[in-house]
């Protein structure tokens, strides 16, 4: 029955409705409408912002946040505010859970409701009191914007790692250098390869003076300065963090205490006493040659030799550093090395 | 001849490479080629925080987004050692059978598609949107959910999304039954699946099919009878059939999709209340974890030193079945629309396949035994 | 005269093919659910045919893979012209997660291939898809096709 089908297309063509429907073509508009969770891209408030930067070390996506800075003008500071691309966020809302302000700066559909003793930040840095150092002046209570992050009990200021933001704001307070530490509990093997090439290098070069060194009296105290761009360069070749290799060498030179020995073989007199003496078998009496002979390999530095000895065939120095000015492209480091103040003599 | 099908084709919804060695309109073997969306997802992870580290593993495939943080999620909490509360276990089956429906709907969607019956694709994407927004409503976004989190699932539902789900399943069910008994009892459709790409229960267990296109083929093996929640919670059975055609294949996951329905109306009915949340603390560890995703089991091998993931492995369904269809369905088959058909049927995830390459000394692809032993290149 | 027919012909009649350049699959699947009847994208007179000589527009999904940094460019000679580049999500644009250390990405696609129009979110809903290329590729298509070769 082809007839009766093309009358009833007709038919239909000729009804207003349909015929509207077909010439302008629409979309319900029930399909724009999203669901009161539904999380867009994230909302910023840059007047609560506190510049911590919880939301950029949140973020899973490489392009999608950054803090920027507003310019300084005659009446107030700028402000510092984060910014969301777009075009990289994933709209999973984790920076609005981990905002810590009150309101949020960040908010994203509901996720900034979530509790916020639920809310858990992964962070590069750790940051711990050092108690032996703290004088407790409280500085850090106060600089500290979490509430909660830094408390008092038993007259000890503790950390609690689960509410810290690790915004930094307490080791930027503290007047007492090391009482609160920063550490990187990233990346560590590679940390640890930077720190083995700092001492191995410092090391290597106070050898290069040992002539110089070995003739300081008690209360002599011999100076001089290494140029670090080369241990640097082979930092950067390790790992490309600017800010976590400079905090490397500032812990390395300002905690490191390098201990020389170094061994006079005219004075010596054969009387074979530091040989049983050592700890670790690194000296030892040749009898062929009637010499005694140190292994620098095996030596342990820990001046027991230098005690024993009557004839003061050991020498033992104690080497100390400090970079300055604190920064990898100009920074020196400057080597002091003074004689060691242990008593001499077996008692 | 060989008939060179893909990488970008109108028959394939993504890139990958079919080989037909063809001899007129029949097809006599096939070769399936990967390779095309390789991202390195693994390695990205390596060195990560379980926080980011979730978001990542959600992309390793948009469709079956959810089951990817899930795993992810139970593989820490294996390490933990803890167990999330019971309505978060409740929430997150509820998510993941949602997730099965819409997987299944899309996977027979395209299966139609592949046959030439618009009608059918047109019915399955219609039934599939109530339950996206289904997915919206509760979690927030359609396709990567972020709904997950080691230690439980991100935020309660309240009541009106609850009922509002109910109520959509509801609809869901009164509605579908007359689309799957146009496909059950369809001549035509039946003609172009009954018999189309078969696959003995002997062939899937030597190839490790997983899924439905094992269960399809007589292996009666869901993961989630293992599972805690699915175990000891709600009552429900693994869907099987013996015949391993495509029609087989088809009609199992549309059984499953009714399966699931019950399994949501059993957590919306019987939800406890409680905390959907607890704060977990990881310790050093490694542990391995399985789940039942719609297109089969997927693992996850993690290692961690209790802050950054320091080992990560993630096995996928789609590889095993891909294989499968190339070495045992796509031999013998009449012509090459049925070989594109056949492909069609197994539901193929190639986003899922590829992750990681792995190398050995020399530089040479290998196969890969045991996370342990894999070192990644710097 | 024949400029404002071609324009109208252009404008309603879009053959649109779907290219995943390594991406998770989420913006394909967003893609798909357009042709469902809710969405309905054949009432503009939108066709996804996946096949790239007869495609006036490509939706670039995904951020570029290894195997696909040379094809791409094949791909996109091989359309006709005028043709209009959309990428959809965060994949094209930026790379999104996958856009670390240690993957194997090369984002973003334009870097490859000229890019008319950017969708950005992971993905993006298809109504925001659906606005974004009613909005951008009927004019873009007719503005390309009046421009002498």
């Amino acid at each position: 029955m082809p007839m009766s089908s093309v009358i009833w297309y007709l038919y239909e063509f000729a009804r207003k409705s349909w015929a509207e429907s077909f010439a302008i073509a629409k979309t319900n508009p029930e399909i724009v409408e999203t669901p009161e969770r539904f999380r867009d891209f994230p909302q910023v408030f840059p007047e609560y912002c506190i510049a911590c930067g919880a939301c950029t070390a949140a973020c899973p996506a490489p392009n999608a946040i950054k803090l920027i800075r507003s310019e300084d003008n005659a009446e107030e500071e700028g402000q510092t505010y984060p910014v969301i691309n777009n075009r990289g966020c994933i709209r999973c809302g984790f920076c609005a859970e981990v905002c810590p302000t009150d309101p949020k700066t960040i908010t994203c559909g509901e996720n900034h409701l979530i509790r916020e003793d639920f809310t858990i930040l992964p962070t590069e840095r750790m940051f711990v009191i050092d108690d032996y150092l703290c004088i407790r002046c409280k500085k850090c209570l106060k600089a500290c914007q979490v509430e909660g992050a830094i408390t008092e009990e038993d007259n000890k200021i503790i950390i609690d790692q689960s509410k810290c933001i690790a915004c930094g704001n307490c080791l930027d307070s503290c007047p007492v250098k090391g009482a609160i530490k920063g550490i990187y509990i990233a990346h560590v093997q590679e940390q640890k390869d930077i720190i083995k090439i700092i001492v191995n290098s410092l090391e290597e070069s106070i050898e290069d003076k040992r002539e110089d060194i070995s003739h300081l009296s008690d209360d002599e105290v011999y100076k001089f300065d290494l140029n670090i761009d080369v241990m640097v360069d082979r930092a950067r070749s390790i790992l490309s963090d600017d800010d976590i290799i400079l905090d490397i060498f500032q812990k390395v030179t300002d905690r490191l205490k390098l201990r020389i020995v170094t061994w006079d073989d005219e004075k010596c007199n054969r009387c074979q006493l530091c040989v049983n003496e050592c700890p670790s078998g690194a000296i030892t009496y040749n009898k062929e040659e009637d010499v005694v002979e140190r292994d620098t390999e095996k030596c342990l530095r820990c001046s027991i030799c230098y005690q024993t000895c009557p004839f003061g065939v050991a020498g033992y120095y104690i080497a100390r550093f400090l970079l300055d000015p604190p920064s990898l492209d100009d920074g020196v480091i400057h080597i002091t090395v003074k004689a060691s103040q242990l008593p001499i003599g077996a008692d | 001849m060989i008939l060179p099908i893909g990488p970008i084709h109108p028959g394939l919804k993504e890139p990958v490479r079919l080989k037909l060695k063809t001899q007129g309109e029949k097809v006599i073997s096939a070769e399936i080629d990967f390779g095309y969306v390789h991202r390195g997802i693994e390695r990205v992870m390596k060195g990560k925080t379980w926080q980011k580290g979730i978001f990542l593993s959600e992309r390793v495939c948009g469709i079956c987004s959810y089951i990817h943080t899930q795993t992810f999620a139970e593989t820490f909490e294996k390490i933990a050692g803890e167990r999330v509360p019971l309505r978060a276990q409740y929430l997150r089956s509820l998510t993941n059978e949602l997730d099965r429906i819409q997987s299944h709907f899309i996977a027979n969607s395209t299966y139609f598609k592949a046959i030439e019956h618009e009608t059918l694709f047109m019915y399955m994407l219609h039934l599939r949107e109530p339950v996206m927004d289904a997915i919206e409503l509760l979690t927030g976004n359609r396709v990567n959910m972020g709904w997950n989190v080691v230690g439980g699932v991100r935020m309660d539902a309240e009541e009106k999304h609850l009922n509002s789900i109910y109520q959509i399943i509801t609809n869901l069910e009164a509605e579908y039954d007359k689309y799957v008994e146009m496909f059950e009892e369809g001549p035509l459709l039946g003609l172009r699946s009954k018999d189309v790409g078969k696959m003995s229960k002997k062939d899937a267990i030597k190839g490790r099919a997983v899924g439905p296109i094992g269960r399809g083929s007589g292996l009666k093996h869901d993961v989630r009878e293992d599972h805690h929640t699915y175990k000891d919670e709600f009552d429900w059975k693994v869907i099987w059939r013996k015949e391993g055609d495509n029609y087989a294949r088809t009609m199992n996951r549309f059984d499953e999709i009714s399966e699931s329905i019950k399994i949501i109306k059993q957590v919306i009915e019987n939800i406890p209340p409680g905390d959907v949340r607890k704060k977990i603390k990881i310790p050093a560890g490694y542990a391995d974890w399985r789940n039942e995703a719609p297109r089969g089991e997927v693992a996850y091998m993690a290692e961690t030193n209790g802050n950054l993931i320091q080992n990560i492995s993630i096995r996928t369904p789609s590889i095993m079945n891909i294989d499968v269809c190339g070495k045992y369905m796509l031999q013998d088959v009449a012509t090459v629309a049925d070989a594109v058909a056949t492909y069609a049927s197994v539901d193929p995830c190639v986003a899922c396949t590829e992750r990681v390459i792995i190398l050995n000394e020399k530089g040479e692809k290998t196969e890969f035994d045991g996370l342990h032993k894999v070192k990644y290149l710097q | 005269m024949l400029d404002a027919l071609k324009d109208v012909v252009r404008k309603s009649s879009i053959h649109v093919c779907l290219i995943n350049t390594g991406g998770c699959n989420g913006c394909d699947i967003e893609v798909v659910a357009l042709l469902s009847p809710r969405y309905d994208l054949e009432q503009y007179g939108i066709y996804v045919h996946n096949n790239p000589r007869e495609a006036d527009v490509l939706l670039i999904t995904g951020a570029v893979c290894e195997q696909w940094k040379e094809n791409l460019q094949r791909i996109y000679s091989k359309a006709p012209e005028p043709k209009v580049v959309v990428a959809i999500g965060n994949c094209p644009l930026t790379g999104d997660v996958f856009n670390q250390e240690g993957s194997s990405v090369y984002a973003p696609v334009s870097d490859f291939i000229p890019v008319d129009a950017e969708i950005p979110g992971c993905p993006p809903r298809p109504a925001e898809i659906l606005a974004a290329i009613l909005a951008v590729g009927p004019d873009a298509i007719a503005a390309k096709g009046r421009q002498k070769p």
